[in-house]
């Protein structure tokens, strides 16, 4: 691939098809954005663009998690949170409408697990709610509702009583939220 | 190896939903390719790839694509629910309209223009829809039955009555198939004791959401929603006194009673008005207009009576505020199909052009209502909440009181189908228009709803409610029609029968007379009208009905079991050290953890 107006070969087309949960019209608009990306990187040729031209894209400027969601996807051997065009397809698939719930709920877990040891311990559930609630003094939680909190997040999920929230225990407590499927969504 | 054992489609969906890299999956796939070629397993992957075709083909075909997916950066999934079930509406709409049009109205206007008296055209047609429109098409009596002899020959009768029957079959199978798919998705049995709010709020983040503004509102009600659930923790912990509880009993059987007395009172309100022979002459609009006012203030009404009550959490007041309005809105409905079917038809000649005649007037008269709802409502609101009283703020978008609007002009066009076959061009047409002022009034004056709680539940009950009463009732009323009602003499394709379901039995009659027919004849008269069949259907569905509820209490309980013996492994694999060989050791429990799940969602 490269180049600004090259076009998916058909084999390709019909093996990213098969592999990834997006239909032909969604790679190939992703396959546009993501060239687009390309052109507009700075420096010599490569086929991975970097974490903060990913940043740009409209979808995930603004999301809390656009750190998270580049590291998690990313199989650069440098761990810069580059994507090539396959990691962005699966990001992508993981994030589409007709994606199961469990690879919706593995990748979700990656993604919330914020220093990457497989578990969700305290500091990753206080970094969790700090990203999704708001910044400003008055509605940021005080240092006793996070503790409070917590507790009662580790109380209702924690099944092993370990401290923290493991792969499963967190696919049990996603099983029985019906709206996580259908927000776990984003679309180009 | 497990991979080459399964069909083709369901070897790649299983493909699919490994969490691996994509190089990874590329290389299983290639390895089970290699695999079937030496074992020499047919598969047929290129029919598979075009199942997809027809998917990528249907989003092609989607309207308002771009419109949609704006709406849902912007305000979220549960806003966009509201738009994605007018679009639902939509298509049934039109799906009758294309069908009542090629069937029904097409022959009669080729073959056989039926205006015999034509009056002068005045623009107040449009809303009443007597006079000028009394012998069009637009309702029944522009229809006669004779059999049009031109070749070919065609049973106007027969046409008529197995289109609208087609048509609802139809609609009742589709809304049986999303019910239930939706009720497998979204409904979740509640067992245990802890409600798991902190998790529900935490997961439920509308990743779709994508406008900087509203991610921002996103998070400050989030905020504010955790900080509820806190206290709330915390109060539960403190039991209610016998006194407080006896309070809050009566306040809510208080209510209750103010809700169900507003509600018969409206109906026999609407009653005594309709019956009532002077208002009648006076104004044919008259009703309508106050059926509009009913269906606008008692609501408010009843929001007003639920600040009494205190409710342990905010979706039972959802609920409850969606019942009550479901019993006004019904009982009005219920009225109205009461009168119209018993006293109409011995009073009135044509009777039924009358009966379309109000329905018509009815459904204009509800979209004239709702555009002055809009104006009112949202843009007004939105001007004094910002500007003179800035302590009433920003109207929130009320998704219920919307869907419940939505549902009640449905259940009206599905009730005028029989005595109107042209009636969803009003209908389609409404809905347009509606979709696009409600996008626009959305964009301009409101803010999304705060609490979006168990969106997708109550999406799930929005349709069971489509379904039931909307839906059984309008099946009930057109089959009490059909079956028991004399049809009108001097108009309609029914005219000179006893019953309008009497062409059937004319019919297969006629069909005695050819031998070749005979199976049609004898499905009809041994399995149709026969009791045995009817009762062989309901205890099959009794049957599916006792096993299905006490297999999902044990498939719970068996859940259950399973996740203890999964903890039990869990504790012996935690001494791996890095993430990634946890994720390919654990393969085997995510495999099990995959079996319960997709065990407890088929």
């Amino acid at each position: 691939m490269g180049g600004t107006s090259s076009k998916l070969p058909k084999d390709l087309l019909s093996e990213y098809q098969e592999l990834t949960f997006l239909t032909k019209q969604e790679i190939l608009m992703a396959h546009k954005i993501f060239s687009e990306l390309q052109d507009r990187e700075n420096g010599p040729y490569s086929s991975r663009v970097s974490m903060e031209k990913i940043h740009t894209l409209p979808e995930l400027k603004s999301n809390p998690f656009r750190k998270r969601i580049c590291h998690v996807f990313s199989t650069s051997d440098m761990k810069d949170g580059s994507l090539s065009f396959e990691d962005f397809l699966d990001l992508l698939s993981a994030f589409s409408d007709s994606a199961t719930l469990e690879i919706k709920s593995h990748y979700a877990f990656r993604i919330f697990d914020f220093d990457d040891d497989g578990t969700l311990d305290a500091r990753d559930l206080e970094k969790l709610v700090n990203s999704l609630t708001g910044e400003t003094d008055d509605t940021r939680l005080t240092g006793e509702e996070m503790r409070q909190l917590i507790s009662n997040i580790l109380e209702e999920s924690d099944i092993d009583k370990d401290g923290t929230v493991n792969l499963s225990e967190f696919q049990h407590v996603i099983s029985r939220s019906p709206d996580f499927v259908s927000s776990f969504k984003i679309v180009l | 190896s497990d991979l080459v054992s399964l069909s083709a489609g369901a070897r790649i969906q299983a493909i699919r939903s490994l969490p691996m890299p994509f190089n990874e999956r590329k290389t299983i796939r290639l390895t089970s390719f290699v695999i079937i070629h030496l074992c020499n397993i047919s598969n047929n992957v290129n029919f598979y790839l075009n199942l997809n075709f027809l998917a990528s083909a249907r989003q092609h075909l989607i309207i308002w694509q771009d419109t949609l997916k704006e709406i849902g950066g912007r305000f979220g999934t549960s806003v966009l629910s509201y738009f994605l079930f007018l679009k639902w509406l939509l298509q049934f709409n039109l799906f009758s309209l294309i069908i009542n049009f090629c069937f029904i109205t097409m022959p009669q206007i080729v073959h056989a223009p039926n205006i015999s008296s034509i009056t002068g055209f005045r623009g107040l047609e449009l809303l009443t829809g007597v006079g000028y429109f009394n012998q069009t098409v637009l309702f029944y009596g522009g229809y006669n039955g004779e059999v049009i002899v031109s070749k070919p020959a065609y049973n106007m009768q027969l046409a008529y009555f197995f289109t609208i029957a087609a048509y609802l079959v139809l609609c009742g199978v589709s809304l049986i198939y999303s019910m239930s798919r939706s009720f497998q998705k979204n409904f979740v049995l509640e067992t245990g004791p802890v409600s798991g709010e902190a998790w529900r709020l935490l997961c439920s983040w509308d990743f779709s959401v994508v406008n900087e503004k509203a991610i921002q509102y996103n998070k400050n009600n989030l905020a504010i929603q955790l900080k509820e659930s806190l206290s709330e923790r915390l109060q539960e912990k403190n039991k209610m006194s016998l006194s407080d509880r006896i309070k809050h009993l009566s306040l809510h059987l208080l209510a209750w009673l103010l809700s169900l007395g507003l509600a018969l009172g409206s109906g026999a309100g609407i009653y005594f008005l309709g019956t009532d022979p002077e208002l009648v002459k006076a104004s044919t609009l008259l009703l309508p207009v106050v059926v509009s006012l009913i269906n606008l203030i008692v609501p408010l009404l009843y929001s007003l009576i639920s600040t009494i009550e205190s409710y342990s959490n905010p979706r039972a007041k959802i609920y409850i505020s969606i019942i009550r309005s479901v019993i006004l809105k019904m009982s009005i409905l219920g009225i109205l199909c009461f009168y119209w079917l018993n006293f109409v038809p011995d009073n009135i000649s044509c009777w039924e052009s009358f009966v379309g005649q109000s329905v018509y007037r009815l459904l204009i008269i509800d979209f004239i209502f709702c555009l002055l709802g809009i104006f009112f409502g949202e843009f007004l609101r939105n001007v004094i909440g910002t500007m003179c009283i800035q302590s009433l703020g920003v109207p929130e978008f009320d998704i219920a009181r919307n869907v419940l609007d939505l549902i009640y002009a449905q259940t009206l066009a599905w009730i005028g189908i029989y005595f109107s076959p042209l009636l969803p061009v009003m209908q389609v047409l409404k809905l347009f228009i509606i979709f696009y002022l409600k996008k626009i009034s959305l964009s301009m004056n409101c803010q999304p709803p705060k609490h979006t709680g168990r969106a997708a539940q109550i999406q799930t009950v929005f349709i069971a409610l489509l379904f039931f009463p909307s839906f059984v009732g309008v099946l009930s009323m057109v089959a009490f029609t059909v079956w028991s009602l004399k049809p009108s003499d001097q108009c309609g394709p029914f005219q000179g029968l006893d019953t309008p379901f009497h062409t059937i039995f004319n019919w297969t009659d006629s069909i005695q007379d050819f031998p070749e027919s005979n199976w049609v004849w004898w499905i009809f008269e041994n399995i149709l009208r026969s009791e045995l069949f009817y009762y062989l259907i309901s205890l099959i569905s009794f049957n599916l009905s006792d096993s299905i509820l006490p297999s999902v209490c044990q498939e719970g309980k068996d859940k259950a079991f399973l996740l203890n013996k999964l903890q039990n492994l869990q504790k012996e694999r935690r001494e791996m050290a890095s993430y990634r060989p946890q994720v390919r050791v654990s393969r085997v429990l995510s495999g099990l953890t995959y079996f319960l799940f997709a065990s407890s969602y088929r």
